[in-house]
């Protein structure tokens, strides 16, 4: 690697001018048990839009993912600095509710991971714990945030069973619906078809593209073809630092930076 | 065929060898402590051992210690399961990888090795000295303080199992939960508890099967008692304390019940072992 390749802090690129940053990062560090593992992020996600961040095991990407949530802060010794403001708030400030931030920004993770209970139990969960809904209301609610998962028709006749009965693609549907029926802003997936097979990764490919509509969605991938096809930008990361940010074409036609170009050419290393 | 492939299949073969004689003898004593149980008590193992109290001694039965066991023995389970629960619970969710959780989760297995007669001393001193100074000798030894004793036997079973099942649910369901907006004790209550409840079950039940062979915490306890006591205040018998007193009978008559009442202690446990099997290998397959 040569010294020109690493860049400091790039400039934010934000690449539809004509859409607010639902999200404004500001040179945002953070640290494992003292380890430096993002160094001075900065980066404005757009509203409405898929933003992929793409990179490297280790780089830090889905370290930043879990910094939106603030769901780093259930382990001890983790630590953020700097500033991320959703709507123009910090959320690293102490006094930014979880109970507000968590039902702003909902998140998807890696592997499915249903709750031990009933897939209509599933969805109505988390919405019991924001809003009291009357019987018919919560039904309402749910099966919006089923078919809005494109899962309804293949469980509305079973929504009394067991959700651990479902297949691998169709719980991570399921834990999409949970997320997206508590009316998040943001929608935060964390490698969400890693551990899917073909069928069910353009599944939810296909479902990301239909909530864009409705949802910010930040995606975390190792797959670069994934990125290239679902996301409108694209953020490469590198050892904790943010190589290149632009438009998901520009990134994989003529990036600005070799080290963007290395990779995604796969002569990285 | 050529030499590692052939080392390989014969070291396979003798570890299979080893590891099946080894299987073969632990199950041999099973069944010859079962035979040997049956065989001595069958003389004696009849309608009158579940219906005649030991007062009768040699034409008697064994009622009030059975039922003096099954008291005891809930008395116990129903002290140890709660504690036992939530303090799993705070091991597992709110003192794991701290300090102060790490020096009781090793203060706790001192006490899940902790010799029996210890706990039957202690409860001797804290309740039944206590309780006879209180009321004059009316009340000295009782069911309740054997159920006492046994609940300290029972507690860092569960203590243990909790903690280990709830340890054993993987991080990224707390994750979803958290990343919901939920609380830590609704997460607690109700996802993860529910998540690990077949091993928590589990452990209750071999803490049950543990606790009902016990005789030597009983014996400054609960004491025994020739007639049927259904007041945990009143001294209690029970199957293992009986054994003990007729195996040092010389009456073979005796000796039969004591061994009838081996048996029947026997095939409690190994009911209950069943039965926590069955529980775990259901919801393996159902996925509840």
């Amino acid at each position: 690697m040569t010294d020109s390749a690493i860049a400091t802090n790039p400039t934010p690129v934000v690449a539809a001018a004509a859409v607010s940053p639902k999200l404004t990062v500001r040179d945002l560090h953070f640290y494992y048990n003292g380890f430096h593992a993002l160094k001075g992020i900065d980066m404005d996600i757009p509203e409405k839009q898929v933003t992929a961040i793409i990179g490297p095991s280790g780089c830090g990407k889905s370290t930043l993912l879990r910094i939106f949530n603030r769901i780093y802060a259930i382990y001890p010794k983790l630590e953020a600095k700097g500033s991320i403001e959703l709507d123009g708030e910090n959320i690293l400030d102490p006094g930014y509710s979880m109970n507000r931030l968590r039902s702003k920004v909902g998140m998807v993770f890696q592997k499915p991971v249903p709750f031990p209970m009933t897939i209509f139990e599933n969805v109505a969960y988390g919405i019991r714990h924001h809003e009291k809904l009357s019987k018919a209301d919560m039904e309402n609610r749910v099966e919006q945030a089923l078919r809005s998962s494109a899962l309804w028709d293949e469980v509305k006749d079973k929504l009394k069973q067991n959700a651990l009965g479902l297949s691998g693609g169709q719980q991570q549907r399921l834990c999409i619906a949970r997320a997206i029926a508590l009316k998040p802003e943001v929608l935060l997936l964390d490698e969400p078809t890693s551990a899917l097979d073909p069928i069910a990764t353009g599944r939810i490919e296909q479902l990301v593209e239909e909530l864009k509509s409705q949802f910010t969605i930040v995606i975390v991938t190792h797959n670069m073809q994934q990125a290239a096809r679902v996301s409108d930008l694209t953020a490469f990361m590198y050892l904790g630092e943010m190589i290149e940010f632009d438009q998901t074409e520009k990134i994989f036609t003529k990036p600005s930076k070799k080290q963007t170009e290395d990779y995604i050419t796969g002569r990285f290393g | 065929m050529n030499s590692p492939y052939l080392r390989r299949r014969i070291t396979n073969a003798l570890a299979m060898l080893l590891s099946t004689l080894a299987t073969l003898v632990g199950l041999a004593f099973l069944a010859w402590i079962l035979w040997e149980t049956l065989r001595r008590g069958i003389s004696a193992l009849d309608l009158k051992l579940f219906t005649k109290i030991t007062a009768y001694g040699e034409d008697g039965g064994l009622a009030n210690a059975m039922v003096g066991s099954l008291i005891i023995n809930f008395i116990g389970i129903a002290i140890a399961t709660p504690i036992g629960v939530l303090a799993g619970t705070w091991l597992a969710e709110y003192a794991n990888r701290t300090k102060l959780g790490e020096s009781i989760r090793f203060l706790n297995d001192i006490l899940l090795s902790a010799p029996s007669i210890v706990m039957g001393l202690f409860v001797y001193t804290i309740i039944v000295l206590p309780s006879t100074a209180l009321t004059h000798g009316s009340t000295s030894f009782s069911g309740f303080a054997g159920g006492v004793a046994l609940a300290l036997i029972a507690l860092p079973v569960i203590v243990r199992t909790t903690d280990e099942m709830l340890r054993l649910v993987p991080s990224t369901l707390r994750e979803a939960a958290l990343s919901l907006g939920v609380p830590q004790w609704k997460l607690t209550l109700q996802i993860l508890i529910r998540a690990a409840r077949s091993g928590i079950i589990t452990g209750v039940l071999l803490a049950l099967a543990r606790i009902s062979g016990e005789t030597a915490p009983l014996l400054f306890t609960a004491f025994g008692n020739n007639y049927m006591a259904i007041n945990p205040i009143e001294k209690m018998s029970s199957l293992p304390q009986i054994i003990y007193q007729y195996a040092n009978d010389p009456g073979d008559a005796m000796h039969a019940l004591a061994w009838a009442g081996a048996f029947v202690i026997t095939m409690f446990v190994l009911l209950l072992s069943l039965g926590s099997r069955l529980i775990l290998s259901r919801t393996k397959v159902s996925h509840d």
